[in-house]
């Protein structure tokens, strides 16, 4: 039996993780849910030995343990599936199977390859996949790869005595209907030998595979449910705070659109990402690119930034066809973009708040190249002030601001120099329900005072909630478009059936 | 206290111990005058480091600023007769071109900065030992006081090496804490992909931050080979390592992005005291370079920001 009692996380500024209690017991799957930021990852990490706990106790079997590192959480029997694909693209099945415990198969320095092909094979018979172990993973499907990693993970079962503890992380995210069910009955029968936590945001499959789910907000469990007490609407309650309506996306807000193009699309293709893309986004449209990973979301927001380049198809933006690809060029017809790595590519860590806003646009606070910091700083007061960012003032580095507050100086800086073509790349992730109610707010604002939005959002509900029009996109390919007028949204089951 | 909050310090610090240590045992070093001819002396030195600031604070480094000193002391030598003054254009635009191709070679070939600018240091090198027929020049005397005696001298005590440092420290400081130039440099080196989303052009900021680490490095080889009345391939051999040093013990750590131009000057200033410490212990010019090796590698240690490497460093 695993267990975690009162444990604690902090981070410089934020508690992670309040007095978390957890219990898995033998063959049990435990659901694990939460908003994004609610402390699930940190939680995982937890676990998986990626991070030590600042307090209360891990126990396994009811001894305490305490991991150093994901090795020593693996030597008791503890193993992580990851969402965002672990594997070594350029190995083939069997090294990645195998990665950092060759050594069983080495004699006089040498390996083995015939041993390690036979023991990959034993393996992937375990998780149902019939392929040759000398495969190269780039080659498989994700889902495939998705089903190495749980192969991978499950090498534990000869490794270690006792029970096995195993983490999915999202697994489903990349599947087919019918993978998943192979996903599902495969683990049921795993239970022989290990108990999983499972973390999805896809809450009609934890309750359909777990026996408990642990809701999480803020970092604390806020409630634990059996399965048969356990529905989407009661979940979703815990996870919010309150019941989530239609006015959590400001869905009464949403008004029709204006007819001025000011980005268009005309059979657009890029090298590798995406082939024959074709849109129009009007001033006050909020559209949606939806999409499973790899779909070529981020390519299509990336080009209209100016950073890549497409091999064919005309690209306009107000009125100008583009020809030659830059950001700056893009910025400079009113392109701004809020990029999914906020603290990497959103902000600039390291300074401070008035030089964040101002660094798209500083040909409009200086003379001749000289700075006029005074202006800059009276832009940030007053940006500060509109969007209500919570700063000391604005010396502050951005760095050391939570990730709300960060995003507000990242749409600061766009909104304030004039674009009026905002790219929107997971506005949301990371940040708290009040912080990610800001952001829609925000957004409904833009649209209000005439400017266009392309949206990736985080969630299907979101990008739903949020958008005028969604287009549906599966492997660089434009699928189905939907309308979104209030009381006649799509549902989530229309667009997941496009996706994939 | 914690580390972090005493880090930005730490050179200040250093040097008011250093000096203080050597000054204490001997009194000597810390006499005004003697003290002010120091300083003077090193002022190449601080030049080819102040250059040098600007590569590494974008994140880069330029390990050519030696064989470019080199290079601009065959060049001033051999070409004062012919262009009087005119060969400081001629030497600054020398150093410019080079910096701004190993830029160019960073950003458009994506070759890493260290081994574009080691690279275009050879090829400054054997420019400079084609140009001098591997001998050592020396100026004609009554040419170089023309041209460029009003290098040395004083005013009310202070030697014009000194002014001139000051100065380019001044416009250093200037161009990176007030111009947009300025801030650019710092969004590179602070985050770079960052810049790229706030539609920097960043190629361009890293090109002319490597042009402004050769022109600098022009202009201290200029200065020394004045100073020394002539020029040859290996003239100014063991500013390099005493360059970094500098930057880097100065506070502006090889990822970039803090410390800067006066940083360097504290960083040069704590270089001259280590080595009037090493004269006065007596250790020798070889083992003086052992000695700068170690701080080196120690003032990168401290400097160095983790968290920007994500635990891969190769």
């Amino acid at each position: 039996m695993y267990e975690l009692r009162k444990v604690d996380k902090i981070f410089p500024g934020v508690q992670a993780l309040k007095a978390v209690d957890l219990k898995a017991n033998r063959g049990e799957i435990v659901g694990l849910v939460g908003e994004n930021g609610a402390g699930k990852s940190t939680l995982m990490k937890v676990i998986y030995g990626a991070y030590q706990p600042d307090g209360g106790t891990v126990m396994i079997d009811g001894a305490t343990v305490r991991f150093q590192n994901p090795r020593q959480a693996m030597d008791h029997g503890i193993g992580m599936v990851f969402q965002e694909q672990s594997l070594i693209t350029n190995l083939t099945v069997m090294e990645n199977i195998f990665l950092g415990y060759e050594s069983q198969f080495v004699s006089l320095g040498v390996i083995n390859w015939k041993a390690m092909a036979e023991a990959a094979r034993k393996q992937l018979a375990k998780v149902k996949l019939d392929i040759d172990p000398a495969t190269t993973t780039s080659r498989l499907s994700f889902a495939q790869r998705q089903l190495v990693e749980l192969a991978k993970v499950l090498t534990l079962e000869e490794r270690v005595e006792g029970d096995l503890v195993i983490l999915l992380d999202e697994p489903t995210s990349v599947l087919a209907k019918e993978e998943l069910d192979l996903l599902f009955e495969l683990v049921r029968e795993l239970t022989k030998r290990a108990s999983f936590i499972f973390v999805s945001h896809r809450l009609d499959e934890v309750i359909e595979l777990s026996d408990r789910i642990y809701v999480m907000k803020d970092g604390e469990v806020v409630d634990v449910m059996n399965k048969n007490d356990a529905d989407i609407d009661a979940i979703q309650h815990k996870m919010v705070g309150r019941d989530v309506d239609k006015e959590y996306y400001r869905e009464l807000k949403q008004k029709p659109y204006g007819d001025e193009v000011l980005v268009s699309f005309k059979d657009v293709s890029h090298e590798e990402r995406y082939r024959g893309i074709s849109f129009e986004l009007h001033r006050g449209e909020v559209l949606c690119l939806v999409g499973a990973e790899g779909s070529g979301r981020e390519a299509i927001l990336r080009t209209v930034f100016g950073l890549e380049a497409p091999a064919s198809g005309a690209v306009t933006i107000k009125g100008q066809e583009i020809t030659r690809y830059n950001a700056r060029a893009s910025v400079d017809l009113g392109v701004g973009y809020v990029p999914r790595e906020r603290k990497v590519e959103g902000i600039v860590a390291g300074m401070n708040v008035f030089e964040n806003m101002t660094l798209s646009q500083m040909q409009n606070y200086s003379n001749g190249g000289v700075l006029r910091i005074g202006a800059e700083i009276g832009l940030a007061r007053d940006w500060i002030e509109r969007l209500s960012i919570k700063t000391p003032d604005v010396y502050k580095d951005c760095g050391g601001l939570s990730g709300g507050n960060q995003q507000k100086v990242v749409l600061a800086k766009w909104r304030s120099g004039g674009s009026d073509i905002i790219l929107l790349d997971h506005p949301t992730r990371g940040l708290d329900i009040g912080a990610k109610e800001e952001v829609y707010e925000m957004v409904r604002e833009m649209s209000d005072q005439g400017a266009a939005v392309i949206l990736i959002a985080d969630t299907l509900e979101e990008a739903i909630g949020l958008s005028h029009t969604i287009l549906v996109l599966k492997d660089g390919k434009f699928q189905k478009r939907f309308d979104g007028k209030p009381g006649s949204k799509p549902t989530m089951y229309d667009l997941v059936h496009h996706m994939i | 206290m914690r580390f972090e909050s005493v880090k930005p310090y730490l050179p200040w610090i250093t040097l008011v111990i250093l000096a203080l240590s050597v000054g204490i045992a001997n009194p000597a070093f810390l006499n005004p005058a003697g003290l002010i001819d120091l300083v003077a002396d090193i002022v190449p030195l601080f030049l080819m480091a102040l250059g040098m600031t600007f590569a590494i604070y974008i994140g880069g480094i330029d390990l050519s600023v030696q064989q470019l000193g080199n290079l601009v002391t065959v060049i001033a030598t051999v070409y004062l007769a012919k262009f009087g003054i005119g060969v400081a254009l001629i030497c600054a635009i020398a150093g410019f071109v080079f910096g701004t191709i190993s830029g160019f070679v960073t950003t458009r070939l994506y070759v890493p900065s260290f081994v574009s600018t080691l690279a275009m240091g050879f090829v400054a090198l054997s420019g400079a030992k084609y140009l001098s027929g591997e001998r050592a020049l020396s100026m004609d005397a009554t040419l170089r006081n023309e041209s460029f005696g009003w290098m040395f001298g004083n005013i009310f005590g202070i030697p014009h090496e000194l002014l001139i440092g000051g100065g380019l420290l001044f416009f250093a400081w200037f161009l990176q804490t007030r111009t947009t130039f300025g801030r650019a440099l710092k969004a590179v080196g602070s985050g770079e992909l960052a810049a790229v989303a706030s539609g920097l052009n960043v190629d361009r900021i890293k090109i002319l931050a490597f042009g402004i680490s050769g022109t600098f490095a022009a202009i201290a080889g200029l200065m020394f080979s004045v100073k020394l009345s002539g020029g040859d391939a290996n003239l100014a051999n063991g500013f390099l390592l005493l360059a970094i040093v500098a930057v880097l013990v100065g506070g502006t750590p090889l990822t970039g992005g803090v410390g800067g131009v006066v940083n360097t000057l504290i960083g040069t200033l704590i270089v001259l005291v280590i080595r009037a410490a090493m004269v006065y212990l007596e250790i020798n010019a070889t083992q003086q370079q052992m000695v700068f090796g170690i701080v080196l590698i120690a003032a990168i240690a401290m400097t160095i920001d983790r968290s920007k490497l994500r635990g891969v460093v190769k």
